[in-house]
């Protein structure tokens, strides 16, 4: 390597300064630099300049940047909507809100030949109206066993109305059989009276398959605010602790410069002495 | 085992944030002291840093690794001091170097075996170091600041401005002869180390 190309050449200079040259290109410029002495001093000036810049320190900053996944803002009773449910289920839960209804209501369903069907509900009836049939055949053992041996006015009257009920149902109910397909015979055979204890023991098990499963919604429900708060909870932690640590390290600083400042001043103190 | 940066990328594309707030925790004081020593401003500095992370983040899909994370991650905090400078239409803003104010003195966090003679000496030479690497033209100024206070290599100074090699070393040259002049003429020249004249 000739002494043109030592001498004045920033690209040699800086890989030398940086210490980023290859051994033998080191050994070269070291050897160069014995003997030329603008070099040395160039070099001497720029290794000052580089002590110079170390001490340029930017100030303390508190950096606490975090990424955050952007979750979906909640409504704030989101945990009591109601998921998407198929078809199949919206359906059997209108039809059990239905039967619910009617039960609450007290609906009332006659059928008469000359009126057609009729349908009441519970709070429509009027106090002093005559009872339907359904009604009458549940509401007479409670009577009964109110006024035991009294005979009520009414009761043959119902007695009657419930014979004539009978023969006009029979002879549908006989055609049912010939024509099992037809509408009518499906509403009639459904208006067959049944007793209490059959009422009940078909009705049990829907009321037991309902309280089960609002049962398990509402575990659903609260497991889901208990996972909703432990949540929270865990963030308002994570957060005061981070808070603690800001704290304590501004405490901590403080304190240092307050002991420098101390010191300072007990040396400025003495030096006035 | 602490993870490498490629692996800490790889689980933040892969849909890991933690992963990710961990390559925050490891880069965000040499990127908050790179936009500070561009721009000079503390807040300023801060929010270049927060969104800095915040385009990193987003771009992450689209980072393949041909460069090394860290590098990937100072162009884009000078790019955006680039377009703070411009933005605000003015040059870096430093402190005004003479004086010394006690209640900066105090506020600072010096070393406990710093004295204060030491510390204010070593404030007075920062304020005017900060102040002469004012006069310095942009890409001067990112090639020293890469390469004195981050370590990056000459290629990896190349890459980042999209330069050659050589142009390179030539901008860091001229760079530290401009602060050698400069920090000669506001009083108090370099100096010199005994027996620097020798490697």
């Amino acid at each position: 390597m000739n002494e043109t190309r030592l001498c004045g050449n920033p690209d040699l200079l800086m890989s030398y300064l940086y210490d980023e040259v290859d051994p033998r290109a080191r050994r070269d410029f070291e050897a160069h630099l014995r003997t030329c002495e603008p070099c040395a001093r160039e070099v001497a000036d720029l290794r000052a300049v580089r002590g110079d810049l170390a001490a340029w320190t930017p100030p303390e900053a508190v950096l606490d940047f975090r990424i955050v996944r952007g979750a979906a803002p909640r409504a704030r009773f989101a945990w009591l909507a109601v998921p998407e449910l198929p078809a199949w289920a919206q359906f059997a839960a209108a039809a059990l809100v239905a039967g619910i209804a009617v039960g609450i209501s007290g609906l009332d369903v006659n059928y008469h030949p000359q009126t057609g069907l009729s349908v009441r509900a519970g709070w429509s009836k009027p106090a002093s109206s005559v009872p339907g049939p359904v009604a009458a055949v549940k509401a007479a053992p409670v009577q009964a066993a109110a006024m035991p041996g009294a005979e009520a006015p009414w009761k043959a009257d119902l007695a009657a109305l419930r014979e004539q009920l009978r023969t006009e149902l029979q002879p549908t109910a006989a055609a049912s059989t010939a024509a099992p397909a037809s509408g009518q015979t499906r509403l009639v055979a459904s208006l067959v009276p049944m007793s209490d204890a059959e009422f009940m023991s078909r009705v049990r098990p829907l009321l037991t398959a309902s309280e089960t499963r609002l049962q398990r919604e509402m575990a659903l429900r609260i497991g889901q605010v208990v996972r909703d708060m432990d949540t929270q909870r865990r963030a308002d932690m994570a957060r005061v602790a981070d808070g603690i640590g800001v704290l304590e390290g501004r405490t901590g600083a403080a304190v240092a410069t307050q002991r420098e400042m101390m010191n300072y001043l007990m040396r400025v103190s003495q030096v006035q002495k | 085992m602490t993870a490498t940066d490629e692996e800490l990328v790889a689980r933040s594309v892969a849909g890991d944030s933690d992963s990710f707030n961990q390559l925050i925790l490891r880069w965000e004081r040499p990127i908050y002291a790179l936009a500070y020593r561009q721009i000079g401003r503390e807040d300023d500095a801060r929010d270049v840093v927060q969104e800095a992370f915040l385009r990193a983040f987003r771009a992450l899909p689209g980072f393949k690794g041909q460069a090394k994370f860290s590098s990937w991650l100072y162009r884009i905090t000078l790019n955006l001091c680039r377009d703070w400078m411009r933005r605000e239409r003015r040059a870096p803003f430093v402190q005004p170097p003479e004086g010394v104010d006690v209640d900066d003195l105090v506020s600072s966090e010096p070393s406990r075996a710093e004295s204060v003679e030491t510390m204010v000496t070593r404030k007075d030479l920062s304020r005017r170091v900060a102040s002469a690497m004012l006069v310095l033209p942009d890409e001067q100024r990112s090639a020293i600041l890469l390469k004195e206070y981050h370590g990056l290599t000459f290629q990896e100074i190349a890459e980042l401005q999209g330069c050659p090699l050589s142009t390179v070393k030539t901008r860091l040259y001229q760079g530290l002869s401009v602060l050698r002049r400069e920090l000669e003429r506001r009083g108090q020249g370099p100096v010199r180390p005994e027996g620097s004249g020798q490697p």
